[in-house]
């Protein structure tokens, strides 16, 4: 028997089932909006999502609504309204355990780039619409988890621009720089596989890889050598009920998790 | 003497008013009457937007944007703006279209192509800060403070492209952000409900309605509702901005559509779609003409949408707990 499914809902899935029931996540537009969504609806009841628009646990309502995240659907009964100064200012005092971010480009620290590609900062080759909130996420919250399409040129030794900080920037440490102690990028899940990073150097740690690929497949497209943990396990794909919420209940016109390259694997 | 010392400046040009100047404008321009400040949207730009300004708005692009007035200040083809864009998708990108913009200050740009190009051949300048950073900004900007410490942008290539300043903190002895307050020269707010004098209030998040407002030499609202001032007197909790902040009223039914505004409509996506598909100048232009440049006022805008669709999108919009 086998299970059909795209890159999007592999990583919405993996991504939620991180999650821990009774913390406060910040999320962002878009596939962080299905992740805390299906989380809430499968795993982590009691998670309470917060918006940088300035809305504080709400209860989703499906079929997700892309667009309007600040509208009523998207914040439907939250806890609070409240700024987007205080929303940040909540992350900054130390009030939200976990962020979810996309990213065009990560490197071996976590550092990500959702700004521009190219190596001349005034004549970009590829424009980005910038950090948004991101800097935020990834400056406050204690645990940051990203989620990328796993494609070699977005693993680079230095990203083209620094959005987003990681565990160390250009060879300073986060509490060198003067971000909060203990706090920064948690995990990372491609279309392929998970990693973490490493208690020591804080470098990118291979720790998992979807079911019927190889380490080496993996590590293959990619534009570096990751660490790679003595325990790799095998990732399973999303399970029937996942997909089921997903594709009949939240986002049922496949707004987001339809995009990517589909992937079937043997269960 | 003990200095603080300096680590790491970035390199963005800023827009900086001293905050005495800044409390001298407010203390001499800003009426404390409670007068009239009604007037349609071609008065309130001709008389509070100028050529070169420095332009704010809040909230979105897809929720409670000031949509009508982006529109009347392309009407009245503004130009050199510098715009704060935290996060957008449409009004930066049809500002630029129009040629009304030079600069613009990024929190979020969002639209995809058409305004990467015209970042990629330089027609704008922009200036990379985040969300938060711009944010606090105009937290700092409102409370009549020269700058705000924070800890966003920390490490990062957007802090070297700002122009927040790092410092070793006198008192915590860590890398501290200094961000610079933000005093717009203009600032441009859509809400729910207001009164004539500018008294006003929105519903859902605020975002940065508040501080925006305060922190901003002219301040135009546009209304979807205009109400007695009573309402506001009768729950004072809610109210938003006070009247002294405001220069000019708007009414302005649907005014942020294609956007939604929350208790009212919610946005029309076809339209959003038909906005965001625009890649080339040839279309930017086309749009333009069509929805801007050819109609006179907000009311023939929305003529030109049509009842049939203002009607759907009212229809929609059936979640109203929160919002009145």
């Amino acid at each position: 028997m086998g299970v059909e499914f795209t890159d999007t809902e592999f990583m919405i899935c993996n991504a939620a089932r991180l999650l821990e029931d009774y913390k406060t996540i910040f999320v962002g537009w878009g596939i962080p909006q299905v992740v805390a969504i299906l989380a809430e609806k499968l795993y982590t009841p009691n998670i309470v999502q917060v918006f940088e628009f300035g809305s504080v646990g709400h209860q989703s309502r499906t079929p997700f609504l892309r667009g309007t995240m600040g509208g009523p659907t998207n914040t439907y009964r939250a806890i609070q309204w409240c700024s987007m100064n205080l929303a940040f200012s909540y992350a900054a005092a130390g009030y939200i355990d976990y962020g979810v971010l996309g990213a065009a480009q990560i490197d071996r620290y976590g550092n990500i780039n959702s700004t521009m590609i190219g190596d001349d900062y005034n004549k970009p080759k590829v424009r980005f619409p910038g950090s948004g909130g991101g800097n935020e996420v990834a400056s406050f919250c204690w645990k940051t988890i990203f989620v990328m399409a796993h494609e070699k040129r977005r693993f680079v030794e230095r990203c083209d621009f620094i959005t987003s900080p990681g565990h160390k920037m250009d060879g300073k440490t986060r509490e060198e720089v003067g971000l909060a102690r203990n706090s920064g990028p948690y995990r990372l899940i491609t279309s392929k596989a998970m990693f973490d990073f490493d208690e020591e150097t804080k470098e990118l740690r291979l720790i998992g890889v979807l079911k019927g690929l190889t380490i080496e497949e993996v590590i293959d497209d990619m534009g570096f050598e990751p660490l790679v943990a003595d325990d790799v396990v095998e990732l399973e794909p999303p399970t029937q009920e996942e997909l089921k919420l997903l594709r009949e209940d939240i986002d049922p016109y496949g707004l987001i998790i339809s995009k990517g390259a589909k992937f079937k694997v043997e269960i | 003497m003990d200095f603080i010392e300096i680590i790491e400046r970035g390199e963005a040009e800023i827009h900086y008013i001293h905050p005495d100047d800044f409390r001298e404008y407010v203390r001499d321009k800003k009426n404390r009457e409670m007068k009239d400040k009604l007037m349609d949207e071609r008065e309130a730009v001709k008389k509070f937007v100028s050529n070169g300004d420095y332009l704010a708005y809040d909230f979105s692009s897809l929720t409670r944007g000031p949509q009508s007035l982006i529109r009347e200040i392309i009407r009245q083809r503004k130009k050199n703006l510098w715009v704060c864009a935290k996060f957008t998708l449409l009004e930066t990108v049809l500002l630029s279209g129009a040629g009304c913009v030079d600069k613009i200050d990024v929190g979020f740009l969002g639209f995809g192509p058409y305004i990467a190009r015209k970042v990629q051949n330089g027609e704008v300048k922009v200036y990379d800060w985040s969300n938060g950073s711009i944010t606090y900004r105009l937290v700092a900007g409102a409370m009549g403070i020269p700058f705000i410490a924070a800890r966003n942008l920390l490490g990062t290539d957007t802090l070297k492209h700002s122009g927040a300043v790092v410092v070793r903190c006198p008192f915590s002895n860590t890398p501290t952000a200094l961000m610079p307050a933000l005093n717009p020269d203009v600032a441009i707010i859509h809400v729910q409900e207001a009164d004539i004098y500018g008294n006003a209030r929105v519903y859902g998040p605020t975002v940065a309605t508040l501080e925006t407002a305060m922190a901003s030499k002219k301040v135009i609202i546009s209304a979807e509702r205009i109400v007695e001032t009573i309402e506001f007197r009768k729950n004072p909790l809610m109210t938003t901005l006070p009247y002294y902040l405001v220069d000019a009223v708007v009414h302005a039914p649907f005014g942020a559509y294609p956007g939604g505004t929350q208790g009212y409509y919610e946005m029309d996506s076809e339209h959003y779609l038909m906005l965001t598909s625009i890649a080339d100048d040839n279309a930017m232009q086309k749009y333009l003409e069509e929805y801007v440049y050819s109609v006179d006022n907000h009311e023939e805008f929305l003529a030109k949408i049509g009842m049939d669709k203002l009607k759907q999108l009212i229809r929609k919009a059936e979640i109203l707990e929160g919002y009145r």
